[in-house]
C-alpha cells in the first residue's frame, strides 16, 4: 500500500475533510442561491425577448450577447469591483455577495435561452384556449404557459445547473472559499498538488454524477423535449 | 478626460493581451477539433471498449471544471516525475483547453454523425459498400457540413476559456487587465470594462457568424 501514499497521501486528505466539507457546503450554497437567481432573470429575460416591444426584446437580447460574448471571470471581476462603485449602495459588496450575483447574471443569459425554447415549444392552441376563456397575459404565463414551458426544459435546465457549478470553482479568484478554495488550502498548506486537485476533481464528479442522475431521472419522468 | 488619458496608456498593454488570447485561441481550435474529431469518430466506430473509455473521457472532464483540469495539468503532472510532463505554462494551457475543447467537439461529430439520415447508411451498405466506407464516403461528409455552425460556438467558449489560463501566469488579456489595474488602481471599472469590451468584440463576429452558417447549412442541437 506504500505506493499509493506515495502518489496520492489519503491520510493528509483526511486531515483536511473538515475543510474540503465547508467546501463542498459552500459551493452546493453558492451554486443554489445562484441557480434561484439565475431562473428568475432567465424568465423574465425569456419572456422581454419573446415580446412585441422593439425595447424590450432588444434590451433581453442585448443582455444576452453580452453576457455570452464574454468571459465569466471578466464578468466577476465587473462585479465584484464595479458594483460598489454605484451610488445606490453605500457599502462595498463582499466577495460573496458580488461571485454569487455575477453567476446568476451569467447563468441567467444562459438559462433564458433554455426557457425561450420552452416557452416557443407550447403549443399555440394552448394560448388561444387561455385567451378564450378571457385569461389576461399575465395570467395565461402565469397558468398556462410557464408550467408547460419548464417541464420541457428541466433536462437542459439541470445540465446548464451542473455547468453553473463546475463554473462556481472561478469565484475563488474573488477570495470565497468554495470547493476549489478548499484545494487551494491544501496546495498552500502541504505543498502537496496531488492530494488537493485530485480530490477536488473527485468531489466536481461526484456532484456531476448526482445532477446526472438528476437529469435522467426527470427526463424519464417527465419525456419532455429535448433541447 | 482623464479617462481617455489612461485608456491612451493602458491600450497598448491591452491589446498585446488581446493578441496572446487570439494566439491561445486559435492554437486551442486547430488541436481540440482534430483531437475531438478523432475521439467522437473513434466513439461511434470503436467497439465497446473503446467507446466506453471515451465516454468516461468525455463524462471526467466535463464534471470537472475548467480550472480543475489546469490545475491538474500545471501542477499535479510534474509530480510524477516524468521529465515531459514538466509542462511550462503555455504549453499547458494549451493542452489544458485542448482537452477541454475535444469533449465538446467529440458530442458534436457523434450528434451530427447521428443527425443524418439512418437511410443514407442503409443505401450505403445495401450497394456492398462495409460500415467503414459507408462512414468515410457518405455520413462523414454529410455530417462535417452540420457540424461548421455549432463550431463557432465552441470557438466563442474557446476565447473565453482562455480567461482562465491567466492564473498559471499567461499574459493575455485578463493578466494585462489585472496588470493595468495595479498600476491604476482608481479605474478598476474602466479598465475592465474595457477588457470586457475587448471580448465582446472578439466574441460577438464569431457568434454572429455561426449564426449566418446556421442558417446556411443547418445545425444540430447538442444535448447541453
Amino acid at each position: 500500500m506504500d505506493w499509493i501514499v506515495e502518489v496520492y497521501n489519503y491520510r493528509v486528505v483526511a486531515q483536511f475533510i473538515p475543510e474540503f466539507t465547508r467546501g463542498i457546503a459552500a459551493t452546493i450554497w453558492i451554486s443554489l442561491l445562484s441557480l434561484i437567481m439565475a431562473l428568475i432573470i432567465g424568465t423574465f429575460v425569456a419572456i422581454m425577448r419573446l415580446s412585441a416591444n422593439p425595447v424590450l426584446w432588444r434590451i433581453a437580447a442585448g443582455y444576452v450577447q453580452a453576457i455570452r460574448s464574454t468571459p465569466l471571470l471578466i464578468q466577476i471581476y465587473v462585479i465584484y469591483f464595479s458594483i460598489p462603485a454605484l451610488p445606490l449602495l453605500d457599502r462595498r459588496l463582499d466577495e460573496l455577495e458580488g461571485g454569487i450575483i455575477a453567476l446568476g447574471l451569467n447563468a441567467g443569459a444562459y438559462m433564458s435561452e433554455i426557457i425561450r425554447a420552452g416557452i416557443e415549444s407550447v403549443s399555440r392552441g394552448q394560448v388561444e384556449g387561455a385567451q378564450s376563456v378571457g385569461m389576461t397575459y399575465m395570467q395565461r404565463m402565469r397558468y398556462v404557459v410557464l408550467p408547460q414551458a419548464f417541464a420541457n426544459v428541466v433536462p437542459p435546465l439541470l445540465g446548464q445547473t451542473s455547468v453553473l457549478i463546475k463554473d462556481s470553482s472561478l469565484v475563488s479568484f474573488i477570495g470565497v472559499f468554495e470547493l476549489f478554495g478548499a484545494g487551494l488550502v491544501v496546495l498552500s498548506d502541504r505543498l502537496m498538488p496531488n492530494e488537493a486537485f485530485m480530490t477536488v476533481a473527485f468531489c466536481y464528479l461526484v456532484i456531476y454524477w448526482v445532477m446526472l442522475m438528476f437529469s435522467n431521472f426527470a427526463q424519464r419522468r417527465l419525456g419532455g423535449a429535448r433541447r | 478626460m482623464n479617462e481617455i488619458k489612461i485608456l491612451e496608456a493602458v491600450m497598448p498593454f491591452l491589446l498585446e493581451g488581446l493578441w496572446m488570447t487570439f494566439k491561445i485561441s486559435l492554437i486551442t481550435i486547430l488541436c481540440g477539433s482534430v483531437l475531438g474529431f478523432v475521439v467522437g469518430i473513434l466513439r461511434m466506430v470503436g467497439g465497446w471498449a473503446i467507446s466506453t473509455t471515451l465516454g468516461l473521457y468525455i463524462h471526467a472532464l466535463r464534471g470537472t471544471p475548467f480550472l480543475v483540469h489546469l490545475y491538474i495539468i500545471y501542477f499535479v503532472l510534474p509530480t510524477t516525475g516524468i521529465s515531459w510532463l514538466q509542462l511550462e505554462a503555455f504549453p499547458a494551457a494549451v493542452i489544458a483547453l485542448s482537452l477541454y475543447t475535444s469533449t465538446y467537439v467529440a458530442e458534436i461529430v457523434r450528434a451530427a454523425i447521428e443527425a443524418v439520415p439512418r437511410g443514407q447508411s442503409e443505401a450505403a451498405r445495401s450497394t456492398g459498400m462495409t460500415y467503414l466506407q459507408s462512414m468515410w464516403y457518405i455520413v462523414l461528409p454529410q455530417a462535417l457540413k452540420l457540424m461548421i455552425p455549432p463550431m463557432g460556438g465552441i470557438y466563442v467558449i474557446i476565447i473565453k476559456g482562455t480567461s482562465i489560463v491567466s492564473v498559471i501566469g499567461i499574459a493575455e488579456l485578463v493578466r494585462a487587465g489585472e496588470h493595468a489595474t495595479q498600476r491604476h488602481p482608481k479605474e478598476l471599472m474602466l479598465i475592465y470594462g474595457m477588457t470586457a469590451l475587448l471580448y465582446f468584440a472578439y466574441c460577438y463576429p464569431v457568434l454572429r457568424l455561426a449564426r449566418w452558417a446556421e442558417t446556411k447549412f443547418g445545425s444540430v442541437r447538442l444535448p447541453s
